[in-house]
Parts: C-alpha cells; sequence; structure tokens
C-alpha cells in the first residue's frame, strides 16, 4: 500500500461498477456499504440498524438506500434515518478512489 | 377556509404519521388525538414476531417519543370516542364527555374477528387468546412460556407469524386452516406451499382442509375434534381468522361504510370535513380505478401522511402501489401491487437461499409480485417491480425469468 493510502482500506477496483451499484466489504467481523451515486463514493454501515438485514441488498434511488426487507430508507451520505421502520442512523465512512481502486477509511 | 383545529380518532400508525405531517407544514394548527391504549402510538409488526420471541422490547416499539409530541403540541386525550355526532360535529368520549371538532381524521385501524362455539362453551370460548395490540402480546407470550402445544386457528399471516414465533421459542404449533393453502388466495400456491414445509421442518404442523367440529376443555387440555375424524390435543389455543374494519362506533350514523370507511382517493369520506385513513379505511385507488382496503404497515403510515396533505388543502390523490411483508423464521415475504389480475404468471429466482419471486403480469404489464427467500433476498426485486408497474412499460417475459438481468434496467429504457 503506498504511504497515502495508510489508513485507508482497498474495496476493489472501480472496474465495472456503475452508478446506484452497491459494493459489501467485510473487515474485522463488520460489514460496510460503498455506493456509487451520480457524485462519486459514498460508505455507510453494512447492515439495516433496524435488523440484522446486509443492506447490499437494497435499492439506491438517488442517494437514499431502501432497506430490502421492510423499506426502511437511509440517506446515504449522512446515514440519517429517514422512513420506519429503520429509525436510527448508520454511520457513514469517507471513501477516495485512488488508482482505479476504491479505498473506505473506517 | 382557514382551519382551527384536527380532531383524530384512534391513536395508532396513519394517526401518529398524520399528526407529524400537519406539523411539518403548521406549526400553530391544533392537534388532538383520541388515544384508547395505554401507550403511545407503536408499531404493531414486533407483536406476532421479535416482542414474543424477545427480540425487541414492548417499550421500543413507538413511533414517536412523549418529548417528540409534546414539543411539537400534539395532544392526547386518553380516552375512546363512543359516540359521534356529524351533524353537530361533536365526539362524546367513553366519561359521556362532549368534545366538539372542527375537522376529524377517523383511524381506528381494524379488529379482530372472533370464533363462538356457542353458549355452553362460552368458557372455552373466552380463553382463546387474539392477537391486536402490545396486552394481546403479553399475554400470548407469557402462555407461550407456561404451555408446550399450541393450537393457531387460521392459517394467515398473523397466525403463522406466531407459529413461528413458537416454534423459535422450542415449541409446537398445529395451524389449523381450513382453506386449501396458507394465507388465502392472494398468495400463489407456490409460496403457500414453501411457507408451508418450512413450518414442518421446524416442527410445526399445518393442516390444511381442516374444521374444527368440536373442543372439550378438561384438566387444563384441549381437545379438539377435526372434521377428518382425527382428535388433536393442545395445551393452549390462539386464534388469527382475520379481521374487519374498525367501524363500529359510526353504526347508525349517515356514514358511508361499506368493507371500512369509504373514502375518495383524497381521503375523504361521506361527511364534509371528515377524512379516514389506514386499515379503516375503504379508498379509491386511482391507479386501479378501483376501491380497496389494506392491512399493512407501509399503507397506514403514507394514507395517514396523505390524509393529513388533503386536510391542509393540498388536494393530492392518494396511489401508492400496495406493499406487504410477512416474516417467519428467517424468511421474509413481499406482496407487491395485484396479484389475481393476470395472463402470465413468472418465476424469477429457484431457491430460498436467493429468493423466488413469481410475477404476474398481464397484457406484457407487470400487475403484482410475490416474493420469498431469506433476509433481505426478494425486498429489492420486489420494489422495482413496484416500480416497473407504476411506469406501465411493457415487460419482456426472458429479462423477468433471467436473474443475472437487473431489473433496474427495465426501467430505464
Ligand atoms: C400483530 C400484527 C402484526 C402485523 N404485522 C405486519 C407486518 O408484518 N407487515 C405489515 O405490512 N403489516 C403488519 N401489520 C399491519 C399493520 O400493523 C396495520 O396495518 C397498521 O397498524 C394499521 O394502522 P392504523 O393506524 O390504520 O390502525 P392501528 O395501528 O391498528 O391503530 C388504530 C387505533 O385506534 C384505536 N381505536 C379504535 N377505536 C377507537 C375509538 N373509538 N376511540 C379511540 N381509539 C380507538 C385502537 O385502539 C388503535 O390504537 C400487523 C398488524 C398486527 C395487529
Ligand atoms: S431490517 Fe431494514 S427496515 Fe427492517
Amino acid at each position: 500500500m503506498s504511504e497515502i493510502n495508510e489508513g485507508w482500506l482497498e474495496v476493489s477496483e472501480e472496474a465495472g461498477i456503475e452508478v446506484e451499484d452497491i459494493v459489501r466489504f467485510d473487515h474485522d467481523n463488520k460489514t460496510y456499504c460503498i455506493y456509487r451515486l451520480e457524485d462519486g463514493y459514498y460508505a455507510t454501515d453494512g447492515l439495516c440498524t433496524h435488523e440484522t438485514v446486509h443492506l447490499e441488498d437494497g435499492l439506491v434511488i438517488d442517494d437514499e438506500i431502501e432497506c430490502p426487507m421492510h423499506q426502511g430508507i437511509f440517506k446515504i451520505k449522512t446515514g440519517e434515518a429517514i422512513s420506519p421502520p429503520a429509525c436510527v442512523d448508520l454511520k457513514t465512512y469517507p471513501v477516495k478512489v485512488d488508482n482505479g481502486k476504491i479505498f473506505i477509511k473506517i | 377556509m382557514s382551519l382551527k383545529k384536527i380532531s383524530i380518532i384512534g391513536a395508532g400508525q396513519a394517526a401518529a404519521y398524520a399528526a407529524n405531517e400537519i406539523r411539518k407544514h403548521d406549526k400553530e394548527l391544533g392537534i388532538t388525538i383520541f388515544n384508547e391504549e395505554n401507550y403511545l402510538p407503536y408499531e404493531r409488526p414486533p407483536l406476532s414476531k421479535d416482542s414474543i420471541t424477545n427480540k425487541k422490547k414492548y417499550e421500543e416499539l413507538s413511533f414517536f417519543s412523549k418529548e417528540f409530541y409534546n414539543s411539537e403540541n400534539i395532544q392526547f386525550i386518553n380516552k375512546s370516542v363512543k359516540k359521534v355526532d356529524f351533524t353537530n360535529k361533536t365526539l362524546i368520549t367513553n366519561d359521556a364527555k362532549l368534545e366538539p371538532y372542527d375537522n376529524l381524521l377517523i383511524t381506528t385501524g381494524s379488529k379482530n374477528k372472533k370464533l363462538n362455539f356457542g353458549v355452553d362453551q362460552q368458557d372455552i370460548s373466552d380463553s382463546i387468546l387474539y392477537l391486536r395490540n402490545i396486552e394481546d402480546s403479553k399475554r400470548i407470550k407469557e402462555s407461550i412460556n407456561t404451555h408446550k402445544t399450541f393450537a393457531i386457528i387460521g392459517g394467515g399471516f398473523i397466525g403463522l407469524e406466531v407459529a413461528s414465533s413458537i416454534a423459535q421459542l422450542g415449541k409446537k404449533a398445529y395451524v389449523i386452516e381450513m382453506g386449501q393453502q396458507l394465507m388465502g388466495r392472494v398468495i400463489p400456491t407456490q409460496i403457500a406451499k414453501l411457507v408451508s414445509s418450512y413450518h414442518e421442518d421446524k416442527g410445526n404442523v399445518i393442516l390444511l382442509e381442516t374444521n374444527i367440529v368440536s373442543i372439550e376443555l378438561k384438566n387444563s387440555v384441549y381437545k379438539i375434534e377435526l372434521n377428518n375424524k382425527s382428535t388433536l390435543e393442545v395445551d393452549f389455543i390462539i386464534a388469527g381468522i382475520g379481521s374487519k374494519a374498525n367501524t363500529d362506533l359510526f353504526e347508525n350514523t349517515s356514514l358511508n361504510i361499506n368493507n371500512g370507511i369509504v373514502t375518495d382517493e383524497f381521503c375523504r369520506t361521506s361527511e364534509e370535513n371528515v377524512f379516514a385513513a389506514g386499515d379503516v379505511a375503504n379508498f379509491f385507488h386511482p391507479f386501479y380505478n378501483m376501491q380497496m382496503r389494506l392491512e399493512s404497515y407501509q399503507h397506514a403510515q403514507n394514507h395517514g401522511i396523505a390524509a393529513a396533505k388533503n386536510i391542509l388543502g393540498q388536494n393530492l390523490p392518494y396511489m401508492h402501489i400496495p406493499w406487504m411483508w410477512s416474516d417467519q423464521f428467517d424468511l421474509n415475504l413481499q406482496l407487491i401491487g395485484l396479484c389475481n389480475d393476470f395472463d402470465q404468471e413468472i418465476q424469477r429466482g429457484n431457491n430460498l437461499e436467493e429468493g423466488i419471486i413469481y410475477f404476474f403480469i398481464k397484457q406484457k404489464k407487470i400487475m403484482g409480485a410475490c416474493g420469498i427467500g431469506k433476509v433481505g433476498k426478494v425486498g429489492r426485486d420486489i420494489r422495482l417491480a413496484g416500480k416497473i408497474l407504476e411506469t406501465k412499460v411493457d415487460v419482456d417475459i426472458d429479462d423477468i425469468k433471467n436473474k443475472e438481468v437487473k431489473l433496474s434496467k427495465l426501467l430505464k429504457r
């Protein structure tokens, strides 16, 4: 890992990831979701805060992620829970792209 | 028209979201909710599932906190409404007090149908538990803790969810269903069969096309004689045989009732300045061009919000596509749109691990879809089915069948 990438974890290659795609990233017994939106990449916790359900299976609409289980909705950029049954916010994490690779800082 | 005050009968989900929505637009308007339960508005889905299996505490079910209602100046009157006088615009509460209203929103939800085994078996009828509210759920939970085997009368969603909770707690449920399949005809037979075998694998017993001939209670054991001449012995009986709109209050009034309170697409009832939302409303759905009554979480919320907007004069027709879910064991079932009007039934996916969805298609357009799979596995495609259905685009059957094709692509054409 190059020096400027210190503290950042490599998620995947950028190639093939389309707008509204979700990439799941597991690290240290935790799971995260990286989203590609129109204006870049964002990351949140990977599990819904309502029940233990992977948001990787959810649906991205504009800059919101809808949980696949009960359609709880979160703002991807802030993690804010905006529609029940989800009522606890998601944590968000910095993401960057370097040399065609996606990195997350946890 | 300048609004002065809004009174809401029934403090459930539709009421809470209506009040919240009104406050988003108007900070001054008086909002009073008549609440006959001892709790602030709460979500009911966990009552048959996570609250029974100890995954969610009853205290965690409120939509909004007490502080929220206080700070938003949303007032609760902890009484039930016993009578409504539409001519004089007054409500009469259980303590015989008169409460005048300007605008009224009715969100009284639905109530359980009950079994009746006749006067000489009143004790048996009385001992059967039903599930609607927190108190019922607590009683059912206690009964599961203290008994081993259960008859669940009715193989609908709530009965099956309770049966699933019973099996998860290491006990056994016998589900007695008089129809040919579980969950009624709205659910595809194939999915009903999958659910049936899932329950049986987990130790429950599913009895279809089965009627109860007689019940006897001796030494704390129920002997249930069934129409196939077999007898079942259980320690406890819980029933979930369906529900109806909670409209008792309006019998002998001028309010138009027909399988619920009849409303238009703006949540307006037959009475001036009186609106209805949630389970209790039989509303006009412009997309389907028909009346419908739904009992589902998301509808209650969105319909409450729609009623609030229309009370405030925004004139926005309500046309959300119906959607509901049921969670049993680690399975999540979802239903979107209508699944009873189709010329083709197309299957997408072939195992529960990845999810199986049946699409109901008429003249190349998706009318509805119903799917089941391990948690989280059908939601995205069901949601997309709803979005595609709304756009009324023609779909290619091969795309629907092929799980490799992202359904979102069909939207972008
Ligand atoms: C056990 C259970 C499990 C469920 N699970 C699911 C699920 O998994 N998925 C799903 O989509 N949906 C589910 N639902 C359905 C969903 O919870 C309901 O559709 C929703 O609660 C309806 O909201 P509502 O506001 O119309 O009525 P409710 O939430 O039922 O509220 C109505 C309120 O009005 C009160 N009331 C009635 N009459 C009066 C009166 N005269 N005076 C004062 N108050 C009055 C009642 O006591 C009640 O508090 C479930 C329902 C139950 C009961
Ligand atoms: S698990 Fe995500 S909304 Fe319920």
